[in-house]
């Protein structure tokens, strides 16, 4: 930019000036960057070429965007019958490439940048209106226009004072790329020929002369392609530059800082409590002082904190939390599927007795499906769409039985959708997901978690996504399942009501810590921790006869800004001084300081009749 | 909107590009030195005294029954001129696309497979130059280095895969690379953000959950779904890719419609420049079209039931 602007005082040479016996020479002394065919000083055409090429960019540019913006903010306004004439203009533009239609402009105008540059600038034009129709679109949606046409503002003052400015940023994204896509069509049109005159500096125009005495000096082709690169380049970065900056911080977080946090992580403490006797045959998922962590701008955020667990055989589990409580997170490390760049930082989980954390990716997959499942809250987007569920259940049949000949597993995925309760099997095994609704494609999701028989399910919020009678009927699956395959069953759930109807003991989660653990008797009946109790005075119930439900006051802390001593305590109405002096344990069943104190309303368990 | 109508509106402004020529076409093609009866002579034979009306509508008569009209020069049929160059100019879009298609999608998935990691950073930089080579220069550089120095590539791009089926692919390879560079670059980079996005959904955690080798995810799924939005993406780099193909041509010395479509720029010669404007347009709105039905048979969820 500054060459283009100070190119009579920065070129050694006239571009113009002659030397016919200094022809085609290399780089050098005299000669920075050589001689061209007619001995004429390389780097001086270079510079002036550079005026060409930005203010040939800048101009399209700058037209396309006074013509293809007001034009856009027109039809977003307006609406109706000039959009629609608009939109089809722009239907034709696209179907002409820019260049053809500069190639078509010159043809009948003849030989000249400014008219084939300004016909680039109208498909431009055409661009900037339909970026500036769809933001004003999303623009109009927002309030502020409405409140500035109460206050009686003028449509153009609508137009161009309220929406352009918050416009601004995506426009000046494109028109870098913009900037970069016009300088590549004048160079091309300069190479042909069809440009400028052949011996004014254009950056396309020196190319193709150096292509044509390429042979006795290879080193021509070589500045004005690296100018355009480089120019270009430089209009592209600007524009990913002012995108990222736009767009706020960067999507995905440093490498350092993973690196940080994986060397805070321990391996799984050999120490880890083992349980003997003959309650350990049965123990299928046991979590033992498990901590996630994830880095982030402020530090490490642990958002699940010393969590343990134990789940037996045949038994469902209820992990109870609002979200952002942890559960989930608890969920997939059993798996080790914790997302990146989230680390497990303590603690141990085993699975049949073998230790998930630490282990290689290998390791994991075998106990993965095999060993441990999970099934995820949303059945319509946990299934790949573009695969028939046929595909995709017997993909998680052969994860585990590698040996099964096809009509083998054929017959498997039958006997699976069988299981779960889907007529017509073997027909079914054709459809893609979407020919399923949520109840039944989430019995598919069951089928493939069941497909490598595992002893330990983990379903994180299985019926949150469903209606209400199907809900009923997806847990009814699984509870008959548990019984038959004798599993345990994580049954990750806010709901109280569900876990009320399903579940045989229940762990309650608070900012990543569980602050109580019982049946579900004892939870529901005599809560020993105050967040316990509120959650169950929230929950509606048929007999709860009268007036407004309770909420808890408050909202859950941030997980990098928790209070240092118990962290419910802000939000609790039972706290007293004590509550903040410092962390506190999970006892016998509670993390309440003032669990012996404490008397807690409850409610009973209204379970719901079996369909 | 359907194709009939927007192939309408296409050769409505098409044909009236010619209008925009200041004067008589006449009087320009004669040059400065034409006489006013000479030009009514001119104008009269081809057609041009006629009123705009009548001279539409026999353009449009002609071009529905496949008749591009006749160059101005050497009286031969448009339609002919581009049916005899047609072949070296689809195998060069072919070539580039293929070439865009290839470089692009591998660099992009392997991009997305390890965000941040150096090869995701050298495909970053990879893009972000190969969008700004000139497809014409890089030619230049291919030909003039791998071709004419080192020898290990044709010097002569085109030889009629008739005369020699090798021969024609060997020549293609180089003119391919410099048309499908840019391509490549942009396929790349929507297929990286495609790929870390389907990576992150939810059926994905589902596979993983199931036990699913990441190679099997990646291989098996991850890259079907990926493709249903890249298709659009790939039609619309055909579109432009055909104009690079245009310039790409004059540096490997290759007989395309690109060819044609310069000579016929550089003097003026209207016929031919509107008929391969139109039967480039034509090309473009069927590719997005093919572009639609693509997606519809990957996409189950667009298909009728």
């Amino acid at each position: 930019m500054i060459a283009a602007v100070l190119a009579p005082v920065l070129a050694p040479y006239d571009p113009l000036s002659q030397d016919l016996r200094r022809a085609l020479e290399g780089p050098g002394g005299d000669h920075w960057l050589g001689t061209d065919y007619l001995g004429r000083d390389v780097l001086s055409r270079l510079i002036f070429g550079a005026r060409v090429a930005i203010q040939a960019s800048l101009q399209t540019v700058a037209i396309a965007l006074i013509v293809g913006v007001p034009l856009g903010l027109f039809a977003a306004y307006r609406s109706g019958w000039w959009d629609r004439v608009l939109m089809r203009l722009l239907d034709v533009a696209d179907s002409i490439p820019g260049l053809v239609l500069a190639f078509a402009i010159i043809a009948v105008l003849g030989p000249g940048l400014t008219s084939a540059m300004i016909a680039v600038s109208i498909i431009f034009a055409m661009n900037y209106m339909r970026l500036s129709r769809a933001l004003a679109l999303g623009e109009r949606e927002k309030l502020y226009i409405d409140a500035a046409r109460v206050s009686g503002l003028t449509e153009r003052n609508v137009l161009f004072r309220q929406m352009l400015p918050n416009m601004a940023g995506p426009l000046i994204v494109q028109s870098t790329i913009y900037m970069g896509t016009a300088l590549l069509i004048e160079a091309a049109l300069s190479f042909l020929g069809l440009g400028l005159d052949i011996g004014a500096p254009s950056w396309g125009g020196m190319l193709s002369g150096a292509t044509q005495w390429q042979n006795q000096q290879p080193f021509l082709p070589w500045p004005p392609g690296l100018a355009i690169t480089l120019t270009v380049l430089a209009y592209n970065l600007l524009g990913d530059g002012l995108r990222d900056a736009l767009a706020g911080e960067g999507s995905i977080r440093g490498i350092r800082e993973r690196r940080q946090a994986r060397r805070l992580s321990s391996r799984p403490a050999a120490s880890a409590a083992e349980i003997d006797g003959p309650q350990a045959e049965r123990i299928a998922l046991s979590i033992r002082g498990l901590s996630v962590a994830f880095p982030t701008d402020t530090g490490i955020v642990t958002v699940v904190d010393d969590v343990s667990l134990d789940v037996r055989r045949g038994e469902m589990l209820g992990l109870v939390g609002e979200s952002g409580s942890g559960k989930t997170m608890t969920g997939r490390a059993a798996l080790g599927l914790v997302p990146i760049p989230g680390l497990v930082t303590a603690g141990s989980v085993r699975v049949d007795g073998q230790e998930v954390v630490g282990s290689s990716e290998a390791e994991l997959n075998n106990l993965r499906g095999g060993s441990i499942s999970m099934i995820f809250q949303d059945p319509l987007v946990a299934l790949s769409p573009v695969h028939t569920i046929g595909r995709q259940l017997t993909q998680a049949i052969r994860n585990h039985d590698h040996d099964l000949n096809a009509s083998a597993v054929q017959d498997r995925a039958v006997e699976l959708l069988e299981m779960v309760g889907i007529a017509e099997a073997r027909t079914r095994l054709r459809d893609y997901p979407h020919q399923f609704s949520g109840g039944m494609a989430q019995r598919v999701v069951i089928a493939i978690a069941l497909a490598g028989q595992p002893s330990v399910l983990i379903a994180d919020e299985p019926t949150t996504a469903l209606d209400v009678t199907t809900q009923r009927q997806v847990l009814d699956v699984l509870a008959d399942l548990k019984d038959r395959l004798g599993m345990a069953v994580v049954l990750i759930t806010h709901d109280l009501g569900v876990v009320a109807d399903a579940c045989d003991r229940a762990a309650v989660m608070y900012a990543g810590q569980i602050i109580e653990e019982g049946t579900v008797d004892e939870i529901f009946k005599e809560p020993r921790h105050p967040y316990t109790s509120a959650l169950l005075a929230a929950v509606p119930t048929s007999a709860g006869g009268s007036g407004r439900l309770p909420t808890i006051p408050g909202r859950v802390p941030p997980m990098d800004a928790l209070p240092t001593g118990c962290r419910f305590a802000p939000r609790c109405l039972h706290r007293r001084d004590v509550c903040k002096m410092g962390p506190i344990e999970l006892t016998t069943g509670s993390r309440c300081i003032r669990e012996d104190e404490l008397s807690l309303p409850g409610t009973t368990p209204v379970l719901r009749k079996k369909s | 909107m359907g194709i009939v109508p927007q192939l309408a509106l296409v050769s409505v402004a098409i044909f009236l590009l010619t209008y925009l020529i200041p004067g008589s076409p006449a009087a320009v093609l004669l040059g400065p030195r034409a006489t006013p009866e000479g030009i009514a002579e001119l104008e009269e034979r081809l057609g041009l005294d006629q009123p705009l009306v009548v001279q539409f509508v026999e353009w449009v008569g002609g071009v529905l029954r496949g008749d591009l009209g006749t160059s101005w020069f050497g009286n031969k049929p448009v339609t002919k001129v581009i049916s005899e160059h047609l072949l070296p100019t689809i195998s060069l879009t072919v070539g580039g696309i293929l070439v865009a298609i290839l470089l692009g999608m591998s660099a992009g998935i392997v991009a997305a497979l390890r965000p941040g990691a150096l090869l995701d950073r050298i495909v970053g930089l990879g893009t972000a130059t190969g969008l700004a080579v000139p497809s014409f220069w890089l030619g230049v550089i291919l030909l003039g280095y791998l071709a004419v120095q080192l020898g290990w590539f044709p010097v002569l791009s085109w030889t009629p895969p008739s005369q020699d089926v090798g021969l024609w692919l060997r020549g293609l390879v180089l003119p391919s690379i410099a048309v499908g560079i840019a391509g490549s670059a942009v396929i790349a980079r929507h297929t990286r953000s495609a790929m870390l996005e389907t990576l992150a959904a939810p059926y994905v955690q589902t596979l993983r959950a199931m036990g699913t080798p990441r190679r099997t995810i990646v291989a098996r799924y991850a890259i079907k779904n990926t493709m249903v939005p890249i298709l659009s993406v790939i039609a619309f780099q055909l579109s432009t890719l055909i104009a690079a193909s245009f310039v790409v041509e004059q540096v490997f010395t290759i007989p395309g419609i690109g060819t044609q479509l310069i000579n016929a720029v550089a003097r003026k010669d209207v016929p031919v420049v509107q008929g391969i404007t139109l039967v480039v347009a034509a090309a473009v709105i069927m590719i997005y079209l093919l572009a639609d039905i693509g997606y519809a048979l990957l996409n189950p969820r667009a298909r009728p039931q």
